[in-house]
C-alpha cells in the first residue's frame, strides 16, 4: 500500500536560512509519528508544508497522492480543508464564536454545517456541556479540546498537530494526549511535533530533525 | 453558518463598526433629505415663481412693450383673444390681466394710468403689498402707486380727479400700492372707466399667469403663438429663464453635495475597515489554515459591509425625511414632502459606499497562514 504521506529531498529557504534541508521519509496511514527536535530545527516548518500553509523551495511533499507544492491557492484551500486537521499549540480559536461554531467554521468551510455531528464531536472531547462559550470562557484544556474536535470535525486524511499540548497544564495534557491516543487507535494518521521525550514516546514512530536534517532515521519507540 | 458567522462578525465589532454605521446614517440622511429637497424643488421653486407674478403676455405683433400714452396704441381686443387661451391652453390659468395704458393729468400732473380689471391684477401679482381696499364693482375705485400717493398727497380713501385731454373722472383711491417696480408711479383705473377716458376700445396686452414649470411655459407659449398669429406671445424671460436657471445650479450644488457626501462616508468606512483588517488578519489566517477560501472568507466581510449599508441606509432615509421636512420649513418656508423613491436608491448608494470601504480587505487576500499561526 502505498504512503498516506511521501517526503521527498524537502528543502526550504528563508531569507538565505535553511530551515529544512534535504528530508525524506514516509508515513503509512494509520501511523502516529513524533516530530522531535530542537528549537529552529525545522518541525513546524515541515508540519507546515505538509499541512499547505506554507510551500517549500524543492523537493516533493505528497499527501494521499496530492503534491502539496503544485497546488494554488485555491487548491491549498481544499486541499487543507479536506485533508488536513490541524491541532495548534496557541489553540487559535476564533474568539467571538463559541465553541459549538468554531467547530462549525470547519465544517463550513469543508462543504456544510451540521450542528448536531459538530456537537457529537464535542461530545467526544468531553466538552458537551461546554458548547455555548466562548473561548475566553474556557481553559486551556478545553480550548485545546475544542481544537482537537474542530481538526476531526471533517474526518481528514492527515492530523497535523504542532505542540498541542505545549501550552497545557499536566492534568490537560493527559486528557489531550489520550484524546490523541484514541484517534490513534481509530486509524487516524497523525503528525506530531513535540519538543517532551515522554510524549514522543506515545507514537509509532520518532523522526528527530536538526539543523534541518533528519538526524535520527525512524526508530521505534516505546508504545504507551 | 454563514448569517450566523455574519451576526458574529456584527457583533464582535460593534464598536468600530458603530463608527461607519453611524457615518453611513448621516450620509444616507443628508443625501436622502438633499434628493429630496431636490425632486420637490422643481415643484416648490414653481409655486414660488408663480408668487413672481404673471408668466406670458399677449400683444399685438410688434406692440409688447405698452406704448404708455403714444397718440395711437395698437389696441387689441381682449374679449375676442381670451376665449382662445382659454380653448388652447392645457394648463391651469390662474389670472388674465388686460391693460390699457395712458397718460393722465391729476391735479395738473402728468401720471402714467393702467386701466385693467384691478382686482385681477393684484390677485395676479402676489408680491404687491396693498393698502386699503381692492376694488370689487365699482368702476370708480381706483388705486395709486406710494410714489404716486406722497407727490400728490393721496391716501387710501381720498378723492380726487382724473382727466384725459377733455373728459374727467372723479375718483376714490381705494388703496395705494407699494409694489417695489414701476407700478409705484402709476394709477390703476378700472378698465371700462380708462376706454371712457381715452375714448379707446381695446388694450394694450394681455398678462396671463399659467401655472407650469418653466418648460411647461415655454410650451405653452408656443401653442397659444401658433393658435393666435397675429399676435406676439412671449414668456416674461426673466421669471422662466430665473427659474430654469436656478433649478439647474440648484441641481448642480444638490449633487455635488451628493457627491462629495458618499465620498466622505465612503472614506470613514475605509478608514474603519482599514483598522479592522488589521485586526481580523488572524482570524483570516486561521480561516485559511482551515480551508477557507480568500473569497468566501472575504465575502463574509463584504456582506458584513453590505448589511452595514443597508442598515445605515435604511435608518438614514428616516433621518432623512425629518430632515427634508426641516430645510423645507427653514429655506422654503414650507412643508417638503417625503419622495419615498429616493429610499431604495439611497439605500442602494450607502450600500455601494459601505463595499468600497472594503479596499482594505484586499490586504487579507495577502496573508499567509503560516505566518499569522507562528503569531507574526
Amino acid at each position: 500500500m502505498a504512503p498516506l504521506v511521501q517526503i521527498e529531498n524537502l528543502r526550504k529557504e528563508f531569507d538565505n536560512v535553511r530551515a529544512l534541508d534535504g528530508v525524506s521519509f514516509d508515513v503509512q496511514a494509520g501511523e502516529w509519528i513524533a516530530i522531535m527536535g530542537p528549537s529552529g530545527s525545522g518541525k513546524t516548518t515541515l508540519i507546515n508544508i505538509l499541512g499547505g500553509l506554507d510551500t517549500p523551495t524543492s523537493g516533493r511533499a505528497l499527501v494521499d497522492g496530492t503534491d502539496v507544492a503544485r497546488l494554488d491557492e485555491g487548491g491549498l484551500a481544499q486541499f487543507r480543508a479536506e485533508k488536513i486537521g490541524f491541532i495548534f499549540q496557541q489553540f487559535h480559536l476564533v474568539n467571538y464564536l463559541t465553541a459549538l461554531e468554531n467547530v462549525m467554521l470547519a465544517q463550513y468551510f469543508h462543504s456544510t454545517t451540521d450542528e448536531h455531528e459538530a456537537r457529537e464531536a464535542l461530545g467526544r472531547v468531553g466538552l458537551a456541556d461546554r458548547i455555548t462559550h466562548l473561548p475566553n470562557q474556557l481553559s486551556g484544556g478545553e480550548q485545546q479540546r475544542v481544537a482537537v474536535a474542530r481538526a476531526l470535525i471533517n474526518s481528514p486524511k492527515l492530523i497535523l498537530a504542532d505542540e498541542p499540548t505545549g501550552n497545557l497544564d499536566e492534568a490537560n495534557e493527559a486528557i489531550v494526549l489520550n484524546l490523541l491516543r484514541d484517534l490513534h487507535s481509530e486509524g487516524h494518521t497523525i503528525l506530531m511535533v513535540t519538543h517532551a521525550p515522554s510524549i514522543g514516546q506515545m507514537a509509532d514512530r520518532r523522526i528527530d530533525l536538526a539543523h534541518g536534517r533528519l538526524a535520527a532515521i525512524e526508530h521505534a519507540v516505546r508504545r504507551v | 453558518m454563514f448569517g450566523r458567522l455574519l451576526w458574529k462578525l456584527l457583533r464582535s465589532n460593534r464598536g468600530r463598526l458603530a463608527v461607519a454605521l453611524v457615518a453611513v446614517i448621516s450620509g444616507a440622511a443628508v443625501v436622502s433629505a438633499l434628493l429630496t429637497v431636490e425632486l420637490d424643488m422643481s415643484r416648490k421653486l414653481t409655486q414660488e415663481f408663480r408668487l413672481l407674478g404673471p408668466n406670458v403676455v399677449i400683444a399685438p405683433k410688434g406692440s409688447t412693450q405698452p406704448s404708455i400714452g403714444a397718440a395711437s396704441p395698437t389696441l387689441m381686443d381682449e374679449q375676442a383673444v381670451f376665449p382662445v387661451v382659454q380653448q388652447v391652453s392645457s394648463l391651469n390659468i390662474a389670472a388674465v390681466v388686460p391693460y390699457l395704458y395712458f397718460v393722465a393729468r391729476v391735479n395738473q400732473t402728468p401720471v402714467v394710468t393702467a386701466g385693467t380689471t384691478i382686482g385681477e391684477a393684484i390677485r395676479s401679482e402676489p408680491t404687491w403689498k396693498v393698502t386699503g381696499n381692492i376694488p370689487t364693482a365699482d368702476p370708480r375705485e381706483s388705486g395709486v402707486g406710494r410714489n404716486v400717493a406722497r407727490q400728490l398727497g393721496l391716501a387710501a380713501g381720498s378723492q380726487f380727479d382724473i382727466s384725459y385731454g377733455s373728459r374727467t373722472e372723479h375718483v376714490t383711491a381705494a388703496f395705494v400700492l407699494d409694489s417695489g417696480g414701476p407700478e409705484d408711479n402709476q394709477i390703476f383705473t378700472d378698465l371700462q372707466l380708462a376706454e371712457g377716458l381715452t375714448g379707446l376700445n381695446g388694450v394694450e396686452l394681455m398678462q396671463i399667469r399659467v401655472n407650469g414649470t418653466s418648460q411647461q411655459v415655454t410650451d405653452e407659449v408656443a401653442k397659444l403663438a401658433a393658435a393666435l398669429p397675429r399676435y406676439d406671445v412671449k414668456p416674461i424671460r426673466q421669471v422662466s429663464a430665473a427659474e430654469g436657471n436656478l433649478l439647474d445650479r440648484t441641481r448642480l450644488l444638490v449633487l455635488s453635495m451628493v457627491v462629495l457626501i458618499l465620498a466622505l462616508t465612503a472614506l470613514c468606512v475605509l478608514a474603519t475597515m482599514a483598522a479592522l483588517a488589521t485586526e481580523r488578519r488572524a482570524d483570516v489566517g486561521l480561516m485559511k489554515a482551515l480551508g477557507g477560501t480568500i473569497t468566501r472568507i472575504v465575502g463574509l466581510f463584504l456582506a458584513e459591509l453590505g448589511v452595514l449599508g443597508a442598515f445605515g441606509g435604511v435608518i438614514g432615509c428616516l433621518v432623512g425625511v425629518a430632515l427634508a421636512g426641516w430645510m423645507g420649513r427653514r429655506v422654503f418656508g414650507t412643508s417638503i414632502q417625503p419622495r419615498w423613491e429616493i429610499f431604495p436608491l439611497t439605500i442602494a448608494l450607502m450600500v455601494v459606499v459601505a463595499m468600497a470601504g472594503a479596499l482594505p480587505l484586499q490586504r487579507l487576500g495577502k496573508v499567509k497562514p503560516a505566518v499569522i499561526l507562528r503569531g507574526e
